[in-house]
């Protein structure tokens, strides 16, 4: 399988397999650091520690999707980031190219980072395209993270006072700065960093009482 | 399955503040590094950013009762949410619905602002009983001279014909003072064919 990842990335590798029968499960067994784990990837013969691979990127996606989150805001670009950085990372270490810790997470950064550079300017691309056609692309998907029970969350919101609600709220519904929250409602950066943080306090110990 | 320890957890303010932009690039850099390699810091953030879709969720599924601003109001119009206004003047009065495909219901109550250090919210009538609820502390933006706020759509609509009372009051250590005075007429949704 041949993955075209964007700019001048090419990788023709096909990502960990499933454990055949017989192969526990890698993150019950392993016991491994990341650095253990590269280090026994790039000493097997190409590509036959399925288990170590497997659990190398069952570590590494969830961090590189963040990664994408962050820089990207957009979910779906953020996982095709990950597949398209493991796939590559994979390829190094498989070559030897990568053996110890801080190499990898180094190759792990940069590549990363060359590969947001590029989704931007297609994402640019696709801005423009979205703009001119809004009306007949729907809306992208409003659901929220499957991780969180959602009337435990909004329970917990209507429990908080008032102003630490109102700085969550018009804080995360789109990811706005300290600055532009206290601008709207008349408070100073400082305090709506306060409150925010109070009021963040809150609602996880809350949301973590209920899983309890 | 817990993620392991790490030797220089970033805290929880730092982690915001990186989620939301607020870092110089040198220090983002340096988060952005470290996070890729600690998966402990990495399902912190996680975690954080599970938070903050949730309450993007909950706005959007118009399930919240807050007091908001005008400026964030206009975000959520520019954003494609169906938004029904009710400008209720000073110390007047509005008659008041929401239509099936309303998303949110917001609320301005236009007041004389200036000065006042600290506002409650006090109505009757918006859970469908003659209870009175008192919103302590809320923000406000003095200069703007009105209190914006959104309820619950599911709230609002299984309310009956109802009158919703609302006053705007500044606790100080004299006294309180009402600032003013709103009456709300709620009407269940009926469409123009009378359904």
């Amino acid at each position: 399988m041949c993955n075209e990842a964007p700019g001048r990335y090419t990788t023709c590798l096909l990502p960990p397999r499933p454990y055949p029968s017989g192969v526990q499960n890698a993150s019950a067994n392993l016991g491994l650091d990341d650095a253990e784990l590269a280090r026994r990837i790039a000493s097997a013969p190409d590509g036959s520690d399925v288990a170590a691979e497997t659990e190398l990127y069952r570590r590494l996606a969830p961090r590189v999707r963040l990664y994408g989150l962050k820089h990207l805001r957009d979910r779906q670009a953020a996982s095709d980031l990950a597949q398209q950085v493991l796939l590559l990372t994979l390829e190094r270490l498989r070559a030897g190219k990568l053996r110890d810790a801080e190499q990898l997470v180094s190759f792990v950064f940069g590549t990363c980072r060359m590969m947001v550079l590029e989704l931007r300017r297609t994402g640019a691309r696709r801005e423009r395209l979205l703009e001119l056609y809004a009306d007949d692309v729907p809306m992208a998907d409003p659901a929220a993270t499957p991780r969180l029970d959602q009337a435990r969350l909004v329970d917990c919101l209507e429990r908080l006072p008032e102003r630490e609600r109102s700085v969550l709220v018009m804080t995360f519904y789109d990811d706005q700065p300290a600055r532009e929250v206290g601008v709207a409602l008349g408070l100073s950066e400082g305090n709506v960093r306060v409150i925010r943080h109070r009021g963040i306090e809150r609602l996880r110990d809350c949301v973590t009482e209920g899983l309890r | 399955m817990t993620a392991p320890s790490c030797a220089d957890p970033i805290p929880l303010a730092t982690l915001l503040e990186y989620w939301l932009g607020e870092l110089d690039a040198a220090r983002e850099g340096e988060l952005d590094g470290h996070l890729l390699g600690c998966s402990h810091c990495s399902a912190s953030l996680q975690s954080l950013v599970d938070l903050a879709g949730g309450v993007g969720a909950a706005v959007r599924a118009g399930a919240l009762d807050a007091v908001l601003s005008d400026a964030f109001v206009q975000r959520l119009a520019a954003r494609g949410l169906r938004l029904r206004q009710y400008h209720v003047p000073h110390n007047g009065s509005v008659h008041c619905t929401v239509a099936p495909d309303d998303d949110l219901l917001i609320t301005r109550l236009a007041a004389p602002l200036l000065g006042i250090e600290r506002l409650d919210l006090e109505r009757v009538g918006t859970g469908g009983s003659s209870d009175l609820e008192r919103l302590c502390d809320v923000p406000f933006d003095a200069a703007a001279g009105e209190v914006v706020f959104t309820l619950p759509m599911q709230r609002i609509r299984a309310l009956p014909e109802t009158t919703v009372r609302i006053r705007l009051i500044a606790p100080a250590p004299s006294g309180e003072r009402l600032v003013g005075e709103y009456t709300l007429h709620h009407r269940p949704y009926q469409s123009s064919d009378g359904h």
